[in-house]
């Protein structure tokens, strides 16, 4: 105990100053605050603020009825929009005890997987950038474009795809689209395999991530932290295999892990993910023509009351959506897990103790943050430092400010 | 005399010519990126836009905020004037290699002074590394600057050119030191691997977060005439010379290229991971400069 406190003041003595780094920074895109403190250049503390961008969705969700959410629920996060909503659907199908025709599933699969393509993308891009080559940066979001294409293709729809509804999907896959999918697929893969090599070879590259950002597998475990960040670290875990929803596990893919618990493997594991993703991607085109062609089924939109959970694997780990019915055609209460909520608060902390200053942007982004999904469920006030619940009338009230 | 420092190859040649070559390194750049990039007139622009702005001075800011950017880009002017370009020096006496060298190394130091004198701490922490950067890439520049003037026995670079001119290149027989020219280059001029004082996703914009307007586009324009400058020197001291600005062209525009490949393949360096890198090359000019010692 008393060395702990010897420790400690060891450590804030070691401190010479802090650097507020966000909300406003041009590492990030979204608004979050660290405050770095350093000795040197030598990180030895970090503390974490998040809530900038807190729009309270969960108690808006309560005040709109169940087939209103599904549009709230896909503006969540900007970049896994297709995985928000197609969870908030899954919830309330559990909710109302209904299956949907097989080809909504597989037409969900593909558009969650088509996501993880491009999520994993403009992940690798962002590695790339934040370690100052915008050359991997610029090819990363070129081919992020193919998928973006081929989501366009599917829905109509770039972002917010809009695939989902309560009981199936909105609209579906035509047969004559399928062969230019494929074409782009194999396009994908050619350029992933040159990216893994990029990626695991490229000497700048490996001096500013391999051995850097080191997440311990005990940590790992401790702190619950999940996906992709925690697969890097050996634990083998993934809602897809784990608890199979739609059709995971009638199709043939594995779960990547790797063991070097550093930046370089977080970025392995997702090189490797599209893969598996294509693989999956191919095995879904080629089932599609052979279903049958009910896309929806029908289902009361007052529900009785009842509790049920959905849980996901996100292109970011594990997701959980959590409604709570009252008879009426608004969810009582509904509550939303994030995975980088997790790994944000949890992760950050360890990997950067004792890193240089240069290496945070590329260990942040090795994490693969996404604020807006975590921002939702947080809340403070950083000028006065209290607390406030930001409600309906408060959020209007600014609305109406604004327009005059 | 007048018309060479004043036009050509003095102020205004250099600063038109540093900005186009910039603009064509950016669009060259932008092409590898599949990019379609600015039009190579964009430094230009540029300026113009930043001239016109308007010039903020932060309350903390200590004096030197509003003159050292000046400083910089005097200095790194003068430092043109002392180079030769198509075979002309503007100014030129005996010794002016030390000059030059001077010149080149306070053009840096005073946008990273300017760094400090905002008193940020972006600002500071870009002009920390960059001070850390000087020791790194002074080491290989002077030595391998000193090859060729040794192997020359002259200290003026206008005189080691017309040597080349007439005797071939000094690149072909000290390669060590060429290479090691080149790295320094890349460093002083911050191209990646080297840009890490002004590292956007670390610290902002490094040494000229807080700087705005005319004294921003001094800075900028001062980076841009050092790196022309580093080219010119360059051809004059490694790469055979130049008698007429046909060669001069043809010359800069692959060493641009060069530059532009770096720019474009590599990620960034640490400043610990830098300055093993610099200093690698420094031992890798010792090899030509004992060479040159050995057979004298």
């Amino acid at each position: 105990m008393k060395e702990e406190k010897k420790m400690e003041k060891v450590k804030e003595e070691r401190v010479t100053y802090s650097l507020p780094i966000g909300p406003q920074h041009p590492m990030y895109v979204e608004a979050e605050n660290l405050n770095v403190y350093l000795d040197g250049e030598t990180i030895v503390d970090v503390d974490i603020n998040v809530g900038y961008l807190h729009r309270g969705i969960e108690e808006l969700m309560q005040r709109r009825n169940y087939l209103q959410n599904i549009y709230l629920s896909e503006r969540i996060c900007g970049i896994c929009s297709g995985i928000h909503s197609m969870t908030y659907c899954q919830c309330i199908e559990n909710l109302l005890d209904v299956n949907i025709p097989e080809r909504a599933k597989y037409i969900r699969t593909m558009v969650l997987e088509l996501e993880r393509l491009h999520s994993h993308f403009l992940f690798l891009g962002v590695v790339g950038y934040e370690i100052g080559m915008d050359t991997a940066f610029m090819y990363a979001w070129k081919d992020r474009e193919f998928s973006m294409d081929m989501l366009e293709q599917v829905s109509g729809n770039r972002v917010n795809y809009a695939m989902p509804t309560v009981g199936g999907v909105r609209r579906d896959v035509p047969n004559h689209i399928i062969p230019s999918m494929l074409k782009k697929l194999n396009h994908l893969e050619k350029r992933t395999e040159y990216y893994r090599k990029v990626f695991l070879r490229d000497r700048t590259i490996i001096a500013r991530t391999r051995g850097l950002g080191i997440l311990p597998k005990k940590d790992v475990e401790r702190f619950s932290i999940v996906g992709p960040v925690a697969r890097a670290s050996g634990l083998k875990i993934d809602v897809r295999r784990d608890t199979p929803y739609l059709k995971y596990d009638d199709l043939d893919w594995k779960v990547i892990v790797e063991k070097a618990e550093d930046s370089q493997s977080r970025v392995m594991v997702k090189v490797l993910e599209i893969f598996q993703s294509i693989k999956i991607l191919r095995q879904c085109l080629k089932k599609l023509p052979s279903l049958d062609r009910e896309i929806k089924t029908k289902v009361p939109l007052v529900i009785p009351k009842a509790e049920a959970i959905a849980i996901t694997e996100a292109p970011r780990g594990e997701l959980v959506y959590y409604a709570m019915s009252n008879g009426t055609d608004r969810p009582e209460r509904m509550r939303i897990r994030t995975p980088s909520f997790v790994n944000i608060i949890y992760s950050l902390p360890i990997i950067l103790k004792e890193q240089q200053l240069a290496d945070l942007p590329a260990i942040v982004a090795s994490i693969d943050p996404c604020f807006s999904c975590t921002d939702r469920m947080t809340l403070i006030d950083t000028k006065s430092g209290e607390k406030k619940t930001v409600d309906e009338t408060y959020l209007k009230k600014l609305g109406e400010r604004r327009l005059k | 005399m007048i018309f060479e420092i004043l036009i050509y190859p003095g102020f205004v040649f250099l600063v038109l010519a540093s900005m186009i070559y910039y603009g064509i390194l950016r669009k060259v750049a932008a092409r590898m990126q599949s990019r379609i990039g600015p039009p190579i007139w964009q430094p230009i622009l540029d300026f113009i836009k930043l001239v016109g702005k308007e010039d903020l001075n932060p309350e903390q800011a200590k004096a030197g905020f509003t003159f050292w950017p000046f400083i910089a880009i005097t200095s790194v002017l003068i430092a043109g004037l002392l180079t030769p370009i198509a075979g002309i020096v503007p100014l030129s006496f005996t010794g002016d290699i030390v000059v030059l060298i001077y010149f080149l190394a306070f053009g840096s130091l005073a946008v990273y002074l300017s760094g400090f004198s905002s008193s940020n701490p972006y600002g500071v922490v870009g002009s920390m590394r960059g001070l850390i950067q000087m020791i790194g890439y002074e080491f290989p520049f002077i030595v391998s600057i000193l090859v060729p003037v040794v192997a020359a026995g002259i200290l003026s670079p206008f005189l080691i050119n017309t040597l080349q001119v007439h005797y071939g290149w000094f690149g072909f027989t000290f390669p060590f030191a060429a290479i090691a020219y080149f790295v320094s280059i890349l460093a002083k001029v911050e191209v990646p691997p080297f840009h890490t004082p002004g590292a956007h996703q670390e610290i902002v914009s490094g040494y000229s977060t807080e700087y705005t307007g005319t004294r921003l586009a001094m800075i900028e324009l001062a980076h841009m005439i050092k790196l022309f400058v580093l080219i010119s020197l360059g051809i004059a001291l490694f790469f055979g010379g130049s008698a007429d600005i046909l060669m001069f062209i043809v010359k800069s525009l692959v060493l641009l290229f060069i530059i532009t490949l770096a720019r474009v393949l590599v990620a960034r360096f640490r400043i610990d991971q830098i300055l093993k890198f610099t200093w690698f090359f420094g031992f890798v000019a010792l090899i030509d400069l004992v060479r040159v010692v050995l057979i004298l």
